[in-house]
């Protein structure tokens, strides 16, 4: 019996050592990058608050600066990304075929997301999921509070499929109206053939600006399906997967540890434990992963912690104005959370 | 047990003032150089930049139904409702080295409060009245909440323009419409907890 143990134990260490050398000849992605001099990021063809390019063709967003956050950790430099603009059909095919280091394109994971296109998520830098706009006149904050009315919604999309079963589960009835588009569903909401509109939140704070009177609607609270945008790899590179991961989670720790763009050379000269292992000034966390022990400091240094990256992109300091909502940090009224660094 | 926090909490805050001004940074506005304009009747009428404009926001906690939770770095103050939701209200907060945290009862509300500036305040800023009548141009606006023995409030405001900046001695200042709203939503003995954001 011991025997039989002892030749498993034998046989696992066998194992573990094969998948460390596997693991060290897939570990290409972090050389090619440094190599190449810039990390090639896929994002959305323009989609504000997300990735969107000015007029002088400068990329800003929440999804931008998760890229800024990996250049700024590789690099010490948040400019050296070249944006792949790629539509919702490419985006997986240029991570496999290696057109792109990461993908960062608010896009929805799901499992067979990961095992068709062989991509892995690393995290989920914006939780959205469908919510209703209605008119302020009505003087409606729940979406419970919505039995009877007239919604307008996009046909043939998941959120019309959501939208039955949100209804029937709640036992409310309500008349359907869809449209083919998401420009002619809007534009039917805003001449008032419905009293909601539904669709994905972070899409409602978008398309309430393109209403006649924005001011006169509102978005409710409620969120009723489950749309965790993340960045993705291609799989196969653990060590790229970790750094991509935890250049999220550093920007979450260091909004949780009051890290910001701002005091992060006050940062440097912490006593706290957990300060000091998030900006390097205490163990080789970095180190372990490719990287240098100022990994993430140099991310909160040259593009912020979560809070800072959300409020300028989407939040109080954007045209979006979305409250933080389930994207607050789990402390603070959310559900965003990190694992800690140590 | 809620005594206990605040026994022990109120003197740490006491020293921390008395000893060295606690500094903290801002993300969202910067810091608005404007003082206290006793007198002042402001115009109602202006509406709020949308983001500090009272609205009903996902928002979960562990504190129940009724609890207010100030977020002094967002400049937000959210009135839980319970089922994973709250409203949530603009305000300005207190300056830098005049921000602090814990938790307070509501002690007393008052409609059209009369002002008479702490002496701390007023050896601050000396030129400030020594008392005034409550009324329009009144600096605590239409209603104000007392918290715990501390010369801490939410009150209102006849600046509105100071809503999301951090201008106040430590104060919670609101809109006259919305400290009106949140004063009818609040009895005394409410739970207050004021967060900000750690420090380094």
């Amino acid at each position: 019996m011991r025997n039989a143990a002892l030749s498993f134990a034998r046989t696992a260490l066998a194992c573990v050592a094969a998948l460390g050398v596997t693991g060290a000849a897939s570990a290409q992605t972090l050389k090619a990058v440094k190599d190449r001099g810039v990390l090639n990021c896929g994002v959305s063809t323009g989609l504000p608050g997300f990735s969107n390019p000015d007029d002088k063709g400068v990329w800003s967003g929440i999804d931008v600066d998760l890229c800024r956050a990996v250049a700024a950790a590789v690099f010490n430099d948040a400019g050296k990304v070249k944006y792949v603009p790629l539509n919702a059909e490419d985006r997986f095919k240029a991570l496999q075929s290696g057109t792109i280091d990461v993908l960062s394109r608010n896009s929805t994971w799901t499992m067979s997301r990961e095992s068709e296109f062989n991509v892995a998520f690393t995290g989920v830098n914006y939780y959205d999921g469908q919510g209703f706009m209605v008119r302020k006149a009505l003087k409606k904050d729940s979406a419970l509070d919505l039995d009877n009315s007239k919604v307008c919604v996009q046909s043939g999309t998941t959120t019309q499929l959501n939208l039955g079963d949100y209804f029937r589960t709640n036992n409310m009835k309500y008349q359907e109206m869809a449209f083919p588009d998401a420009a002619a569903t809007l534009k039917a909401y805003d001449s008032g053939q419905c009293d909601v509109f539904t669709s994905d939140v972070s899409q409602l704070y978008a398309e309430r600006l393109g209403l006649s009177a924005p001011n006169d609607h509102v978005i409710l609270p409620d969120v009723i399906s489950k749309e965790p945008l993340g960045p993705a790899v291609k799989q196969g590179d653990s060590q790229w997967l970790e750094i991509v991961k935890w250049a999220h989670f550093a920007m979450l720790n260091a909004e949780e540890l009051g890290v910001t763009s701002k005091n992060v050379d006050e940062a440097l000269k912490s006593t706290k434990p957990d300060v000091k292992r998030l900006v390097g000034t205490e163990g080789a966390y970095g180190e372990q992963i490719g990287l240098t022990k100022d990994w993430a400091a140099r991310i909160i240094r040259l593009v912020g912690n979560y809070g800072e990256s959300y409020e300028r992109n989407v939040g109080t300091g954007s045209k979006l104005g979305i409250p933080r909502g389930l994207n607050h940090l789990w402390s603070e009224g959310g559900i965003q959370y990190a694992p800690p660094i140590r | 047990m809620i005594k206990f926090r605040r026994l022990i909490w109120m003197p740490i805050l006491a020293a921390a003032f008395a000893v060295l001004p606690i500094s903290h940074g801002f993300t969202q506005s910067e810091d608005m150089n404007i003082g206290d304009e006793p007198g002042l009747v402001p115009d109602e009428s202006v509406q709020l930049p949308p983001q500090f404009q009272r609205q009903m926001v996902l928002y979960r906690t562990t504190e129940p139904p009724g609890t207010i939770i100030v977020h002094t770095n967002e400049r937000f103050l959210y009135l839980v409702q319970g089922n994973g939701r709250a409203i949530r209200y603009g305000v300005r907060v207190g300056r830098e080295g005049f921000q602090w945290q814990g938790l307070l009862k509501i002690t007393r509300k008052a409609e059209w409060p009369d002002w008479t500036p702490p002496p701390e305040m007023i050896k601050r800023q000396p030129y400030l009245p020594r008392f005034m009548a409550g009324g329009p141009g009144n600096p605590l606006g239409a209603r104000a909440m007392y918290l715990g023995t501390t010369v801490y409030r939410i009150h209102g405001t006849n600046q509105p323009q100071t809503i999301g900046h951090a201008v106040s001695s430590g104060c919670f200042g609101m809109v006259n419409a919305d400290i009106m709203d949140l004063y009818d939503r609040v009895p005394v003995g409410t739970k207050v907890v004021v967060k900000q954001r750690p420090s380094v």
